[in-house]
């Protein structure tokens, strides 16, 4: 049982890392980007880490999801192609 | 041809790093070598040694020392970058997108982060005094003061905000954590001792490990406290927009 929830997670990881990377919008990279850190966290977790999930969390998923938001609005949404 | 020169790179080293990789002993093996000489000491000393019965915060609050106060300084001088390149927010001149908006966000949202904020920055005053015990810690809890007031601050706008926490009671408290650790650090080196080692010199040895235990605290309040505020000034700088007239 172990396993099977490792590689949902390993498989969700690496799913939103490549997505967050080829979203064309913006906004959309920086809301799975965030998905991504919050996976991450629960990876943490089950490393037996729970300072690190607990950071993950709260920097990754939280303060700095909202930091790029505010940025993408200052700036402009869509990639240039 | 260019991009096949480029394919060609990466999958050699795609190659040459998994080689490496599948060289490096196994996650939580016996015979890793930091099994068998660092984490030994600092599992059986840790408690006795730094005085946290939270290993992990003794690890980097103590034998660590060094790393968490270059990683302070580290957020404190992406403040400085920050603040030095978008410049900080000007109370009723700057105001959020929130404040310049013509339609009033929802009651519901507005009564829900009423009842919600008190509560995630309690809960980030517990993970800052706990941390010595319980997960988390000093820059844990910086980051969910911050993420409080975040929620607060895209709901109800700079101006309220601001007037909740002043850049005058910002200034001096965004350099708390590196204050703190300095100046606890500082402590060790004028009795004789080193630098960071969570000592008053002078004292009966039977004081010692209640020093270390408020010491560590003093830190963790510190960094808490800095982290917080960084998090917060950074957000007003972000923020920030140039005129308007409140109150649509």
């Amino acid at each position: 049982m172990d396993w099977v929830i490792n590689l949902v997670l390993i498989a969700l990881l690496i799913a939103t890392a490549v997505s967050a990377i080829l979203a064309r919008d913006l906004l959309a990279a920086v809301i799975i980007f965030s998905c991504y850190s919050m996976i991450m966290a629960l990876m943490w977790q089950r490393l037996q880490a729970p300072d690190l999930a607990f950071t993950e969390a709260a920097v990754g998923a939280g303060v700095t999801t909202v930091f790029f938001v505010i940025t993408i609005f200052k700036t402009r949404r869509k990639e240039e192609r | 041809m260019k991009k096949f020169f480029s394919l060609l790179f990466i999958a050699a080293l795609a190659i040459l790093l998994l080689y490496v990789v599948s060289n490096m002993p196994g996650m939580g093996e016996e015979d890793v070598p930091t099994r068998q000489n660092v984490i030994p000491r600092y599992l059986e000393n840790a408690e006795e040694e730094t005085g946290t019965e939270n290993v992990i915060t003794g690890v980097i609050l103590n034998y660590r020392g060094y790393d968490t106060m270059g990683e302070v300084t580290v957020i404190f001088t992406g403040l400085a970058a920050v603040i030095a390149i978008i410049g900080r927010e000007r109370r009723g001149k700057n105001y959020a997108y929130t404040d310049l908006s013509e339609i009033a966000s929802s009651v519901i949202v507005r009564i829900a982060i009423i009842f919600l904020a008190p509560l995630i920055l309690l809960f980030s005053f517990y993970t800052i005094l706990h941390g010595d015990v319980s997960p988390g810690g000093g820059f844990q809890g910086g980051a969910i003061i911050g993420a409080s007031l975040i929620i607060f601050t895209t709901i109800f706008g700079l101006w309220e905000s601001t007037s909740r926490i002043p850049q005058k009671l910002r200034f001096p408290l965004e350099g708390a954590a590196l204050l703190s650790f300095f100046s606890v650090g500082a402590i060790g080196i004028i009795g004789g001792g080193n630098f960071l080692t969570y000592t008053l010199p002078r004292l009966t040895t039977s004081l010692q490990p209640a020093v270390r235990t408020w010491l560590t605290l003093l830190v963790e309040i510190g960094i808490g406290v800095g982290g917080a505020m960084v998090f917060i000034s950074i957000l007003f700088a972000l923020l920030r927009e140039e005129g308007g007239v409140v109150g649509y």
